[in-house]
């Protein structure tokens, strides 16, 4: 099983090279009914997709080849061709679809908000393949690198749902802080780092037991982090505070805060470029997408983007 | 342990198997029962939030390992086995369930009055706002909004759609097919504050509940924000300001003052 994932994830960041078009950042506008595609060179909005009431989550295939956008208010999916910029299909994705992960193996990992379920869903085909009972309100999603597990955050029950895959079977249920909105796993697996909005921190996970081994409080407890990233290095930690109106870096060992980096007002969405080098922000109060030189620590670009952003991934 | 549960494990090798296992031991060892008592009107809107909120907090138990239920009490002198009271009682009857039991944590879920504030019993726990709180949102907004002639303050609305509050309001719509009202959410937010952290103590203990709710609430009662009580036994909250059936804001009021200082709303000490 762990052959054949790593094989299909060697296979997919081969063919992820296959796009003629330039690198371009994808933002969902969660008020503007939209997607913004950034030209990653220009840094500029070169064409407006519009795909339908309130787009959320937004992720791309492992080869490169699809986008798929929850369209939430749709209870749909819908793909977008990344070269011709057009919606080529949709399929509907249970209720009220707020983010999801894309495995290595190109299935899509939902969690519904409405029905307290996470569900997984060939795009292919559009077909169901599992519904797992997940605690309610669940919200971020994320699926550790080598494709055998998923964790799904239950906002209103404060959990972190571990699910093995490809069994869809719970195996571990972790209490963490109030309104728990994102996870992210470490390179090899084996650590998870979760935010908390309302409890206004981040913790540190040991997967296999279920142990928290590290917590820190962001902005005195108020900044109300949602995204969460690792960098390429596995050295640092990135936050997007919320509220706080910026970017936390922090240490990946200590949690020790690094640095923070201002950006546009309440900030909810990150995606890293592949060589790690710029980080992208969506800023939903301000309407914009900040780029973020990871080396520096600094914005040095603004992207002005639709009505309210939400999230975003990046193609090479 | 089920023999299709060891074969089907045995299938997933031994790493899979063990870690399965140990959830399945986790999950299957005796739930920590955690009993809640009701007093109050049957079928009031504060008796069914209780109820959306037993539901709720039965979903987070399957998960780490507790069970709930709720005992309605007849009446005010009935002895009361249970972790906490939920109480929809007039004011002097409120305060006599708290006195008799001084180390219980007991909820009011629908009396504003302003004076039960001031009594500072430390296991009385006010978790529907007070009359003050509500003048003063109301004051904050009229500074912001000096036209304002209509506008109320209320702790809930049926229709209020930020912070999930939307997705609360359907869960109970599709319960109880009614809209859900202050009471109700007071009755909802009591038994989810006080399950989380059961959770989290991993203890029915009154006492061990009493002192946590104090000390450590996490919770925002899908209103943004996070509430803790107040010495007087309050819960800081935000309220809503309603103008002809529609939320129009929320206090407190941006603008007129910082948007997380709860304590702008309502007594602050014991003191009247």
């Amino acid at each position: 099983m762990r052959k054949s994932f790593a094989l299909s994830l060697l296979l997919c960041g081969l063919c992820a090279q296959a796009g003629a078009a330039p690198p371009r950042v994808f933002v969902t506008n969660e008020s503007g009914n939209s997607v913004s595609v950034i030209d990653i060179q220009a840094n500029k909005v070169t064409s407006t997709i519009p795909v339908g009431k309130r787009p959320r989550g937004i992720g791309l295939a492992p080869d490169g080849r699809e986008i798929y956008v929850a369209v939430s208010g749709e209870n749909m999916i819908k793909v977008i061709d990344p070269e011709t910029l057009k919606v080529t299909r949709s399929f509907p994705s249970g209720a009220d679809p707020e983010t999801f992960a894309v495995h290595p193996n190109g299935n899509l990992y939902i969690s519904n908000e409405e029905n307290a379920k996470a569900s997984v869903y060939n795009p292919h085909t559009g077909k169901l393949i599992a519904e797992i009972k997940v605690g309610i309100e669940p919200e971020g999603v994320a699926i550790s690198p080598d494709g055998t597990r998923a964790i799904v955050t239950s906002e209103s029950t404060n959990m972190l749902h571990v699910i093995a895959i490809p069994e869809h079977k719970i195996v571990m249920n972790i209490l963490v802080g109030a309104r728990p909105r994102a996870a992210t796993f470490s390179a090899d697996g084996k650590i998870a780092y979760a935010t908390s909005e309302i409890s206004g921190e981040v913790k540190k996970v040991e997967v296999a037991s279920g142990k928290i081994i590290g917590r820190v409080p962001l902005a005195d407890d108020k900044a109300k982090p949602k995204d969460i990233l690792v960098s390429r290095d596995g050295k640092r930690v990135f936050v997007a505070g919320g509220r706080a109106n910026r970017v936390f870096v922090l240490d990946e060992k200590t949690l020790d805060i690094l640095t923070e980096i201002p950006v546009g007002n309440r900030v909810w969405g990150l995606a890293l470029t592949r060589d790690g080098k710029r980080l992208y922000t969506t800023d939903g109060a301000s309407n914009q997408v900040s780029v973020i030189d990871t080396a520096a620590n600094k914005v040095i670009a603004i992207v002005p983007v639709g009505a309210q952003p939400w999230g975003l991934t990046i193609r090479e | 342990m089920p023999l299709r549960f060891l074969k089907s494990s045995a299938a997933r090798g031994a790493t899979g198997c063990l870690l399965i296992f140990s959830w399945w031991l986790a999950a299957a060892a005796a739930p920590l029962e955690v009993k809640l008592a009701y007093i109050g009107a049957i079928n009031s809107s504060a008796h069914q939030g209780a109820l959306q909120g037993l539901e709720e907090a039965q979903q987070q138990g399957d998960f780490l390992g507790q069970h709930y239920t709720l005992v309605e009490l007849a009446a005010v002198a009935d002895p009361i086995d249970a972790s906490a009271v939920i109480a929809a009682l007039p004011a002097v009857e409120l305060v006599a369930v708290a006195a008799a039991h001084p180390t219980l944590p007991v909820f009011n879920v629908t009396r504003p009055d302003d004076a039960l504030r001031t009594q500072c019993k430390t296991n009385l726990l006010h978790v529907i706002p007070n009359t003050k709180t509500l003048v003063d949102a109301l004051a904050q907004w009229r500074v912001a909004h000096p036209e304002a002639k209509t506008v109320q303050a209320q702790a809930w609305h049926a229709d209020f759609e930020k912070y999930s509050a939307s997705q609360l309001n359907n869960r109970y719509r599709e319960k109880f097919k009614q809209p859900m009202d202050d009471a109700a959410w007071a009755g909802w937010a009591a038994v989810k504050l006080l399950s989380d952290l059961a959770a989290r103590e991993q203890s029915a203990d009154p006492a061990v509940l009493l002192k946590a709710l104090r000390e450590h609430l996490a919770f925002d009662g899908q209103k943004g924000v996070t509430m803790s009580f107040r010495d007087n036994g309050q819960l800081r909250q935000p309220v809503l300001l309603v103008d002809h059936g529609k939320v129009v804001g929320e206090a407190p009021v941006r603008g007129v003052v910082e948007v997380e200082d709860l304590d702008s709303l309502g007594q602050i000490s014991c003191a009247k």
